[in-house]
């Protein structure tokens, strides 16, 4: 009897729980009508070369007609994942000037109502795999890593955009032009003309720079480091005369600032390693590390780096150190030199690390640009990516306003709309100087952008663009106050000094990478700490047996299937046009 | 409800409980004790007297159901190509027979070392950690100043309550290679200062001593009530026949607390391929991973952050099939050694 009842009570538990999971099963996925993964029918002949690239008219294409002059009959209701960057003082990157201003547009524009969705920007990758995984993704998806799209587009998570954005190109006046066919079709593929996401469009694609303390030069009476060897000397002369340079924190200085991620914060002197005429299929072909730790090359960048550790020019704790961190040693002036984004020591405003140097340390005290890590042919090359690479939108299935999703992006690339997003209203967040350019001045609440030039509201563009290329080139330098003009200017001028720019091999989906990059990519930061950290006399045999480790760990497999669908597109040709 | 159990097994099956037996068995080992009471004559009868207890013990059993077994249906993730939109029994059944992602896990080195890893942290952890609390019990039960008795307790349980991050955060202030407070007074005394977290070794010494600190007060308090149950006439028995204290330590106290040991150490030995998520992960940076990389961390990175929720669900069961196993053999063992057990 107790027994009977017991199995009944479980049995009757069971049924519904189990129709309680099926419910959900049912539900995750909505707005979903193409339940089969990431089976395209569009077709299985490879696409044509030609429509790759381009400015966009050379496309033919549509118009929706569910608009009405541009504008839904009915109101629709779209959510936008912008990131969230927790800066300290930043307005809510939700709800701010410059949401309303594009929450009012679109409802007047289209009648679409806006709503942004906040992901943290440190943690972006993860989070938005948690948002799609649970089905809960905003409509406007955007992350800087194409492998998860790829990922969760096999998965048939993510919509195909291609006939999207043909059908209604006439409703997408400025997207198209904007971005162009380059950007749009960028990540397009030539296997089964699928089209998985966009590519926002740097409009300035300077990447990394060298900066070094130019007080401390001074103080030492040393030129700019112009080459290697010069700098290499130069942290030995900061690393030699602390005691001058730091006084009673003699013991805290740090020649040559690192951080966990070695192959970025060292990429200049990495790169300077790597042959300077490489092909472009050897470039491709290890293309999938973006801190090209599989070139040729590296090794001897590694080795110097090693040099430099062993001869405490690194700090001995860098690989524990995380970058916050070491932001606070560069703005407290511990730092004598270091590598990062060609404006990194004048991003944000009064909190700036060269605004931080000049109150802490003097007004002397400051990071300017060298250049000065050169090739074997003696250039100064810096590895960039093309017009494409940056952020990446997408939609996932659960978007059921692909349309409406379309236009934003549209309103969002009119060169109107991006100015006024870059530069805000005047008298709040910029004035006018005679000639014409902006001078940007440090904004206070609700005008506060979090993002230099607001490039988290502006996600097809990243960098400032205005409506002349003049008046850009004169307003960039104006817009990191209060640090001095010239400065940046001189950051930009080395950072555009010897630019290599990607280009777009067209070879999509690479399946060994599936599931491979971030594993990858922790393998790769290991292995180069590492080999850093290694005494001189184990160099070699730590370094090597790292590669063997990440080879076997995936990286040959991606090698090894790069080189075979490169050589099936394009034979034995080494070069891309 | 034990008024015809002698004291002794009382705090025996006291314990059994705090060692979170489920509830479920509990109940079934009351059921003879309840018989008693009743004529055998009807059922009906027993049943219409105790439906209370019966009824009570329906919401633990749907709590089961609902969060513990029903999730296990998504096991079948382990043998199928797992896909976003579609719900599991959809899902196309994975290469070989289903066990893809076994074979898959298994040649991967990574996975090995993760293993490797996970069970030498939590041997050692075992080996070194586990004494500690009672050895600690032992020390506080002896002492006889009551308020530094409970004042000594709180103060070594408090770390308990500290998240991993925390405690990195104060490891990192005191254990960093140039910036940290011991490396500092190491370098004052001109001698070499140590990587205690940025070198394998010392990291595996750090991690277990940093684990020992965290949780040595707080696992002693179930050894402090065990102690408490024992007959104090025990104690005045061996004083009347001469035996000082450390012999009553070791022909009393410990023989008294046998079988709380040994149910916790089966319970260790039942995680010893399981290791929570944090404590690894707060730790961990890119010099050590070789020691430092453990399975849930490498769930986390290739499920999570990889999106390869197939294979890490294959490491998950694997996880939880070896577990299983270890403590029915752990159990065994106990059994043999003329102990209780727990299953």
């Amino acid at each position: 009897m107790k027994k009977r009842i017991l199995s009944a009570i479980l049995a009757g538990t069971m049924i519904v729980s189990a129709a309680a999971c099926g419910d959900t099963q049912g539900q995750a996925p909505a707005g979903n009508e193409n339940k089969e993964p990431a089976v395209s029918n569009v077709t299985n002949e490879p696409v044509t070369q030609n429509t790759f690239e381009g400015d966009g008219s050379e496309i033919e294409g549509g118009s929706s007609e569910e608009l009405v002059d541009g504008k839904f009959t009915e109101t629709r209701h779209i959510t936008v994942e912008v990131y969230d960057r927790g800066n300290d003082g930043g307005s809510d990157p939700t709800n701010n000037m410059y949401t309303d201003y594009i929450k009012k547009g679109m409802l007047e524009d289209h009648n679409v109502e806006v709503e942004f969705v906040a992901v943290p920007r440190w943690t972006e990758v993860e989070e938005i795999n948690n948002l799609l995984a649970a089905g809960t993704a905003p409509d406007i998806c955007l992350t800087y890593d194409y492998p998860t799209i790829q990922t969760y587009a096999d998965m048939g998570g993510v919509t195909d955009l291609q006939d999207l954005v043909v059908d209604n190109k006439n409703d997408l006046p400025h997207l198209w032009d904007w971005l162009g066919t380059t950007n749009m079709y960028w990540d397009k593929s030539v296997q089964d003309g699928t089209l998985w996401a966009i590519e926002g469009k740097r409009a300035n694609n300077n990447r990394i720079v060298t900066f070094v303390r130019k007080d401390w030069l001074d103080t030492l009476g040393m030129e700019e480091p112009t080459t290697k060897e010069e700098f290499y000397n130069m942290l030995c002369a900061f690393r030699d005369n602390a005691d001058t340079l730091l006084g009673a924190d003699a013991s805290k200085m740090v020649p040559f600032g690192l951080s966990e991620d070695v192959g970025w914060r060292a990429a200049l002197l990495i790169e300077s390693c790597m042959d300077p005429n490489i092909t472009d299929k050897e470039f491709y072909v290890n293309g999938f590390d973006d801190r090209k730790y599989t070139e040729n090359g590296t090794k001897d960048a590694a080795r110097i780096l090693n040099q430099w550790y062993n001869e405490k020019l690194i700090m001995e704790g860098f690989a524990l150190t995380e970058s916050a961190d070491e932001d606070s040693m560069m703005k407290a002036g511990y730092v004598g030199a270091f590598m990062h984004n060609w404006d990194y020591p004048f991003r944000n405003g009064e909190d700036s690390i060269n605004a931080n140097l000049q109150r802490l340390v003097g007004e002397n005290a400051k990071f300017v640009a060298v250049d000065c890590f050169e090739a074997s042919n003696g250039e100064y090359i810096k590895y960039c990516d093309s017009t494409a690479g940056d952020r990446k939108i997408f939609f996932p299935t659960t978007n059921d306003e692909p349309l409406a999703s379309l236009l934003y992006l549209d309103w969002i690339s009119d060169p109107v709309h991006i100015e006024y997003l870059q530069v805000g209203d005047e008298g709040v967040t910029h004035n006018v100087l005679p000639d014409g350019a902006y001078t940007f001045m440090a904004a206070t609440g609700d005008a506060i952008m979090n993002s230099g030039q607001n490039i988290d509201m502006t996600i097809t563009c990243n960098g400032l663009h205005l409506s002349t290329e003049e008046l850009t080139l004169k307003s960039l330098a104006n817009n990191y106050p209060p640090c001095d003009p010239a400065d940046v200017a001189r950051a930009n001028e080395v950072a555009c000094n010897g630019k290599k720019p990607t280009k777009n091999a067209k070879i999509t989906a690479v399946e060994a990478e599936t599931g491979k990059g971030e594993s990858l990519a922790e393998k790769r930061n290991q292995a180069w700490a590492l080999s850093v950290v290694a005494p001189v006399d184990q160099f070699d045999a730590v370094w090597d047996e790292n590669m063997a480790n990440y080879l076997s760990a995936g990286g040959q497999d991606i090698i090894d299937e790069r080189t075979e669908k490169w050589e099936a597109q394009y034979g034995s040709s080494e070069t891309l046009e | 409800m034990e008024e015809n159990k002698n004291p002794e097994v009382e705090v025996k099956e006291a314990e059994a409980v705090t060692a979170a037996e489920p509830a479920g068995k509990a109940a079934k080992k009351e059921r003879p004790a309840k018989k008693e009471y009743v004529p055998k004559t009807a059922r009906g009868i027993y049943f219409k007297r105790y439906w209370q207890l019966y009824a009570m013990l329906l919401l633990p059993i749907i709590y089961f159901i609902v969060f513990k077994y029903s999730p296990m249906y998504y096991v079948l993730i382990a043998f199928k190509k797992y896909s976003i939109v579609q719900s599991v029994s959809e899902m196309p059944w994975a290469k070989n027979h289903g066990f893809e992602y076994f074979i898959k896990a298994f040649k991967d080195k990574d996975f090995i070392y993760a293993l490797r890893n996970t069970v030498f942290l939590n041997l050692l952890d075992i080996l070194v950690g586990f004494p500690i609390p009672i050895i600690f019990a032992l020390i506080l039960n002896e002492l006889r100043f009551k308020y530094f008795k409970k004042t000594v307790q709180t103060i070594a349980y408090m770390p308990h309550f500290l998240s991993w991050v925390i405690i990195y955060g104060l490891a990192l202030q005191l254990f960093a290679p140039s910036t940290g407070l011991i490396n500092l007074l190491l370098t004052k005394m001109d001698l070499e200062s140590v990587h205690f977290l940025d070198e394998g070794k010392n990291w595996v010494k750090t991690y277990i001593g940093l684990g020992i600190w965290q949780s040595f007060g707080w696992n002693s308090i179930i050894y402090l009530a065990a102690i408490t149950g024992i007959s104090p006439e025990l104690y005045e028995a061996a004083s009347v026949d001469g035996a000082n204290r450390f012999q009553k330590m070791w022909h009393i106290t410990l023989p008294g607390i046998r079988p709380t040991i040994v149910v916790l150490l089966v319970l260790a030995l039942g995680n010893i391929v399981s290791s929570n998520f944090d404590r690894p992960f707060a730790l961990q940076n890119n010099l050590v991973m070789k020691n430092a990389e453990v399975i849930s961390t490498y769930v986390y990175k290739n499920g999570i952050k990889g999106l390869q929720f197939s294979l890490t669900t294959a490491v998950g069961l694997f996880q939880s099939v070896v577990n299983v196993i270890f403590l029915l053999l752990a159990n065994w063992f106990s059994r043999k050694m003329g102990e209780r057990g727990i299953v």
